[in-house]
């Protein structure tokens, strides 16, 4: 019992902190309001799905023959525009690596989507009341959004949140929106999981080490418990024990 | 303060000492296990097969006049074959078709052989095929309902891995093994949510959490009596000791 006890106490000393973090951060995910803590706030969630006039589109085989090799072609609308998607290269998720080409869909000709259309693509996509202020074109790591493995812009809007929408700049998908709201929130889950070099990710070394010795403390502070419980030194009646037992503790 | 400290910490932790051990063995398992393995990537290759353009003797001419309403067309391969995958509208049952590109031969619903045929040419283990069904309704909680309805492999291997296609489209839409679902289930504890499984702003987990916060500061103030207290008494004493001796 002395060495379940010396454990408990040393062990605490190393994740005492990190364990109120758990706590508090954990506390705060239970209270957040998860749109605005997801960056939504402003998010334009309508879809339309066009229905294609197909008279109007190139044929797809003269499209994927004048280009180099595809694993897909997809139709996309962009702006109520119709354009190919041609994916070179794929990736397992959509912010994985890939490689696009974007093709008119009723002219065949090769599109790069320049600051204008990225600007508009994001507006499309805000439903807040700011212009937008800034555009830059961000090479991965993006530290909104971690994962994200192909280059994106960052387009900023001046509004009461600084809503920033990221755009990928290849294909045009909108990755996603990130505000104060998202940043206080990706505040806690990097005290939540102790990423403090930004990798989206709770597999890290720290992390693993805390996770070791905060299930030594759990196990020894059970086992304690367990030990008082049938030595009956939790019963309020039994004071004088608690009083000698205090002292041997200390 | 001392002795107050910790009588509560004993009795805070009487009543949260187990979900303290539930947090930290469910932590430690989504910790130690590398997510991108979770996620079964593991499970399925990453062939990037070409699409063949020269193999594409069904035109979109021909296409559209088989089918007037499309919302959306792709060309990607199915098991080799260049392919159309459509989405057509709403109004349409069923909405989504896949076609051969070669011969504008209709693939679609998939039947067992090809579902199977799919799974396998997916599968990066050595297990065989132990279990084939077709789900229409209900789906399993590791498969989202939109994919339905979908055909499930089951493989005779290490983690027991089920691979999901989609019957409509041929698609890939699930890779799940045994560590998925135990994850699921600690992800369940951890968060304290005993119905949904998804619910983490649920009352009881903020109770808990709460004093489970207290039991925690109270325990740090434990520390400081016992340790840090204890320290600074000593380097005091060993420094008026020093200061004595000179």
């Amino acid at each position: 019992m002395r060495w379940i006890r010396k454990w408990h106490k040393w062990v605490s000393v190393i994740v005492g902190i990190q364990v109120v973090l758990w706590l508090v951060s954990g506390l705060y995910f239970n209270l957040m309001d998860h749109t605005k803590a997801a960056g939504l706030t402003y998010f334009s969630q309508s879809k339309v799905s066009n229905p294609l006039d197909a008279t109007m589109w190139v044929e797809p085989k003269a499209v994927l023959e004048q280009h180099r090799d595809s694993v897909a072609l997809d139709t996309v609308f962009l702006l109520g525009k119709p354009f190919y998607l041609l994916s070179h290269q794929q990736g397992l998720y959509a912010h994985s690596y890939h490689q696009y080409t974007l093709v008119d869909g009723y002219s065949g000709e090769v599109v790069t989507l320049d600051a204008k259309w990225i600007s508009k693509l994001a507006q499309a996509s805000y439903t807040g009341g700011g212009k937008v202020a800034k555009l830059t074109l961000l090479t991965p790591p993006i530290s909104a959004f971690p994962k994200q493995q192909n280059p994106t812009w960052q387009v900023n809007f001046a509004d009461d949140i600084g809503t920033e929408v990221y755009v990928e700049a290849q294909s045009g998908r909108i990755v996603g929106h990130s505000d104060e709201h998202k940043k206080l929130a990706d505040i806690f889950f990097m005290l939540h999981f102790m990423d403090y070099n930004n990798q989206g990710s709770f597999n890290n070394v720290p992390m693993m080490l805390m996770a070791f010795f905060s299930l030594w403390l759990t196990m020894t502070g059970c086992y304690w418990c367990i030990d008082l419980l049938r030595k009956g030194k939790l019963s309020r009646k039994r004071r004088n024990r608690l009083k000698t037992s205090a002292i041997k503790w200390s | 303060m001392h002795k107050t400290a910790r009588k509560l910490h004993q009795w805070l932790m009487l009543f949260l000492g187990l979900q303290f051990a539930i947090w930290s063995v469910t932590g430690a398992y989504m910790v130690y296990m590398d997510i991108d393995f979770i996620h079964g990537d593991d499970l399925v290759t990453d062939p990037q097969a070409k699409v063949q353009p020269a193999q594409m003797h069904y035109s979109l001419q021909q296409l559209t006049h088989a089918y007037p309403k499309i919302n959306n067309i792709s060309v990607d391969t199915l098991l080799g074959e260049t392919v159309y995958r459509l989405t057509l509208a709403e109004s349409e049952s069923p909405n989504k078709v896949v076609i051969s590109a070669q011969s504008g031969q209709v693939l679609t619903p998939l039947s067992e052989l090809t579902a199977v045929s799919i799974a396998q040419s997916f599968y990066t283990g050595n297990g065989e095929v132990a279990e084939v069904t077709l789900i229409t309704d209900n789906p399993p909680f590791e498969l989202n309902p939109r994919h339905l309805p979908a055909w499930r492999i089951n493989f005779d291997d290490f983690g027991a891995p089920s691979l999901y296609v989609s019957a409509q489209t041929g698609i890939l839409v699930g890779k799940r093994h045994e560590f998925w679902r135990w994850f699921d289930w600690m992800f369940r504890f951890h968060i304290m949510d005993y119905s949904s499984g998804e619910d983490i702003d649920n009352a009881l987990l903020f109770w808990v959490a709460l004093l489970a916060s207290f039991g925690a500061l109270t325990g740090m103030v434990l520390v400081y009596f016992r340790v840090f207290k204890g320290l600074f008494m000593r380097r005091k004493k060993s420094r008026a000791q020093g200061v004595g001796v000179a």
